[in-house]
């Protein structure tokens, strides 16, 4: 069986979404092309994809596996349709806040379509044409710093990285060795600070908890404002009052964007250009590849656009499929633009919590 | 109230209206104000300007502090006048409005008074100054340990922020992170300090996520936090922090003349509707406890339950689902004790959302009863028989102890003893404050140094 084209379509062509769906399902449950892991899955799914999967609100009926891909075997992920010498990039994997961590291939096809997409996106958005990058965060396992080096060297730069291990700051935090996850920041700005001096760098990527931390640092504010033409921000959540005070007040002169995505839909989305008193950050899909849905945290059914939810993301490609990624994030669901599949989010960020807990005895 | 009230926080930039914010519901749960919380790069930033900032001369501060006091009091500040305030307070805090009342003219009285209270923390051999003629032949010179202090304040009473004002006194900046239960005592009386001659770089109110709020203790010289055992905990160790733990204190009571002393013993129990960490929460009565026990349980019986907006309230109100879990949390720990009042419950739904809590006394048979150390946020009361055997062991770990009692020998080692921190002598409630007394010491112990100069 060949591939169905409308997988392969150039990179700058959408596709339409009801057939690429129904293409990708005849794609990952078709024994010839599927892979191991959803063709061993698809016994047990209860329906027919190729039959009843047809269009982005079909996608529902699949239950969330993201778990499963913490014991799956790396080769049982690749659809086999792309046969024994399949171009694997590397193979990566989740932050492992919730156990041992899921495992993702991110393969070539894949990586150049969305590479395509971003550098539209950074063109769009004005990033410097050359000069290098500082990845000031996960490399290793995450996905993070691989797609900085892929886009760095796109435009013509070198990335420098700087590798946070996120899990060991995680475990200092769960431990409550809150000083030591401390020390091991500021050692990752130590570092940082040495390239950003010696270095031309032109383009930060990090995450917004190291973007406060660098900002305590006045030396380093200056050397960025002074350097830096642009500084993406992804991998946690930026609460609306640092990003203002970050744009008005700490790097005025520094564009600033967020990335929103994870490992485990492969990839991560821009946020969309809106003029500056909007005071908004929304990501829209990029569709019909990666999408987003903003569900009721109880009932899980839709929420309607302007309310809260809890994010899904899905991700539907001729490299891999993974549907229904329940993500531990809140969001405003967003109308999205026309053509995209999904909801678009906004001002995604966890609950807010004031105190600790409850404390009962005492009088304060 | 159509409107929200706008609690922003007031940065070193002037008031800053947060996108993150958190709504602040009176008793009923009906919305009455907008908290600002800030993140943690504001809090930075903040810090920095304070650190940055310069300190006001000292008779400039004194000025300044008397005059919020009056503002703060009897003014309007930020549009409020100084009786909505209260009501307000009284409504989201569920105090009986005239201790907000009493709080509030305290808090103007203390802060006309912050500058001459500090005097009394300074040792007799320190001048204020280098320049003092005293230095030439060697002196100590009364200094600040460091120029930024931070504030963990509490929300169970106004008047827990009466002390910081003296480290703005002693010249240092000062940086409050209110309360989620009560953010307008500290809102008002820092703006009212803006508006008396303060600059916004100099004091400020940093309300903010639990997650960030060690940032503002980290990036302080010192600070302050008010908390429970839990607090004491975490901050036991450290030298930069001063921990406002739990009160615990006690009566002790012995020879036979208990009945002249049943208004004092019931007066430290429901004063301030029993929220304070001077309130009384444990008696301990040489002989038979249960004749005190039942004499103050019926005094206390007779309060009335009333919405705490009305002039004859006494006892706290709380949200009910919050008075039902106080109210288990007392039951769960009954654990053996005898009740004398309160055994079956304590919450008095007043049908509008919200709840008296109802003094409770309970009986315990040995004075090391664990019991004994349980404080809670309303009038509750443990009994403890006591004897001279027994010494002084029950009697630690306190805030206020008064003893009633004519033994010298057994009244020197309490005072002696390094855990109870204030000894009250007679006829005398543990809830009495006179700014010349000091708290827990004097703050100033904690915020200033000696340092030796000689001129020559």
């Amino acid at each position: 069986m060949s591939t169905d084209p409308i997988l392969d379509c150039p990179l700058d062509q959408v596709p339409e979404g009801p057939e690429f769906i129904e293409a990708a399902m005849r794609w990952h449950f078709s024994p010839e092309t599927g892979s191991p892991f959803w063709l061993e899955r698809a016994k047990t799914l209860g329906f027919d994809p190729r039959e009843d999967v047809r269009t982005f609100e079909d996608l529902r009926r699949f239950p969330n596996v993201a778990n499963e891909l913490r014991d799956v075997r790396v080769e049982d992920l690749i659809p086999r349709g792309y046969g024994p010498d399949a171009d694997v990039i590397g193979v990566y994997e989740s932050g492992g806040t919730t156990g041992p961590p899921k495992r993702v291939v991110l393969l070539r096809d894949w990586l150049e379509r969305l590479m395509h997409r971003t550098q539209q996106g950074l063109q769009e958005r004005g990033y410097p044409e050359s000069g290098h990058w500082l990845a000031l965060g996960p490399t290793g396992p995450h996905v993070f710093g691989e797609l900085v080096r892929w886009q760095a060297a796109r435009r013509g730069g070198i990335r420098f990285t700087v590798d946070m291990d996120p899990r060991w700051v995680k475990r200092c935090i769960a431990e409550g060795r809150g000083d030591e996850a401390e020390r091991y920041a500021e050692h990752l700005i130590d570092q940082s600070t040495y390239i950003l001096e010696t270095q031309d760098v032109r383009v930060l990527v990090t995450t917004p908890p190291l973007l406060t931390r660098l900002a305590r640092r006045s030396a380093l504010v200056e050397l960025i404002n002074a350097k830096v033409a642009a500084i993406s921000w992804g991998g946690a959540h930026m609460d609306p009052d640092t990003r203002y005070l970050l744009r008005t007040e700490v790097f005025p002169n520094v564009k600033l964007y967020g990335t929103y995505g994870s490992t485990m839909i492969l990839g991560g989305l821009a946020e969309r250009v809106v003029p500056p008193e909007e005071d908004l950050v929304i990501f829209d899909a990029f569709s019909p590849y990666i999408m987003f849905s903003v569900v009721d945290q109880e009932t899980g059914e839709a929420v309607r656009y302007g309310d809260r939810g809890q994010v899904v993301m899905h991700h539907v490609s001729k490299s891999f499929l993974l549907p229904n990624n329940l993500e531990r994030d809140l969001a405003t669901s967003v109308a999205p633009p026309p053509g995209q599949l999904g909801d678009s989010v906004a001002d995604v960020g966890p609950l807010p919590t004031f105190e600790n807990e409850t404390v009962i005895e005492g009088v304060y | 109230m159509d409107e929200l009230i706008r609690l922003d926080a007031l940065g070193a930039g002037g008031p800053y209206h947060s996108r993150s914010r958190l709504t602040i519901t009176e008793l009923t749960g009906t919305p009455v104000a907008e908290l600002s919380l800030v993140p943690r790069l504001f809090v930075q930033r903040t810090m920095a300007a304070l650190r940055e900032a310069r300190t006001l001369p000292a008779h400039e501060r004194a000025t300044a502090l008397a005059r919020s006091g009056r503002l703060f009091a009897t003014g309007v500040v930020d549009g409020i006048p100084a009786e909505e305030y209260q009501h307000i307070v009284s409504r989201v805090s569920g105090m009986p409005i005239t201790v907000v009342r009493s709080a509030t003219a305290g808090i103007g009285r203390r802060a006309g008074e912050a500058y001459r209270t500090t005097r009394y923390a300074r040792p007799q051999g320190a001048v204020d100054d280098w320049r003092d003629p005293l230095t030439r032949n060697g002196q100590a010179v009364w200094t600040r340990r460091g120029d930024v202090f931070a504030v963990h304040a509490a929300g169970n009473h106004p008047g827990v922020h009466t002390l910081w004002l003296e480290a703005l006194a002693l010249g240092y900046r000062v940086a409050v992170r209110p309360s989620r239960r009560e953010p307008f005592t500290p809102h008002r009386l820092i703006t009212a300090l803006r508006e008396s001659g303060f600059g916004d770089d100099q004091v400020v109110l940093l309300p903010t996520d639990y997650a960030v709020a060690d940032d503002v203790i980290r990036d302080a010289d010192l600070a302050m936090v008010y908390g429970g055992e839990e607090v004491v905990n975490k901050y036991g160790n450290d030298v930069r922090v001063l921990p406002q733990g739990p009160g615990r204190s006690k009566i002790l009571l012995t020879g036979h003349d208990w009945e002249s002393h049943l208004g004092t013993l019931v007066d430290s129990v429901s004063a301030f509707g029993g929220t304070a960490c001077v309130n009384t929460t444990a008696v301990f009565v040489e002989g038979d406890p249960a004749p005190v026990a039942e004499a103050v349980a019926e005094r206390l019986s007779a309060i009335p339950s009333l919405p705490p907006e009305d002039d004859g309230a006494v006892l706290p109100v709380q949200p009910v689902a919050d008075a039902h879990a106080i109210e288990k949390y007392l039951l769960d720990h009954v654990n053996g004790a005898t009740p004398v009042l309160g055994g079956d419950g304590v919450v008095d739904d007043l049908g509008d959302g919200s709840a008296v809590l109802r003094p409770a006394v309970f009986r315990v048979d040995r004075p090391d009863a664990p019991q004994t150390g349980i404080e809670l946020s309303f009038p509750c009361v443990w009994f403890a028989p006591w004897s001279r055997a027994d010494g002084v062991e029950p009697l630690r770990n306190t805030l206020v102890l008064t003893a009633i009692t004519d033994d010298d020998g057994l009244v020197d080692h309490l005072v002696e003893d390094p855990s109870i921190r204030n000894v009250y002598l007679g006829d005398t409630p543990t809830y009495l404050m006179p700014p010349w007394v000091p708290h827990d010491s004097y703050l100033g112990e904690f915020l200033m140094r000696t340092k030796g100069v000689i001129r020559t």
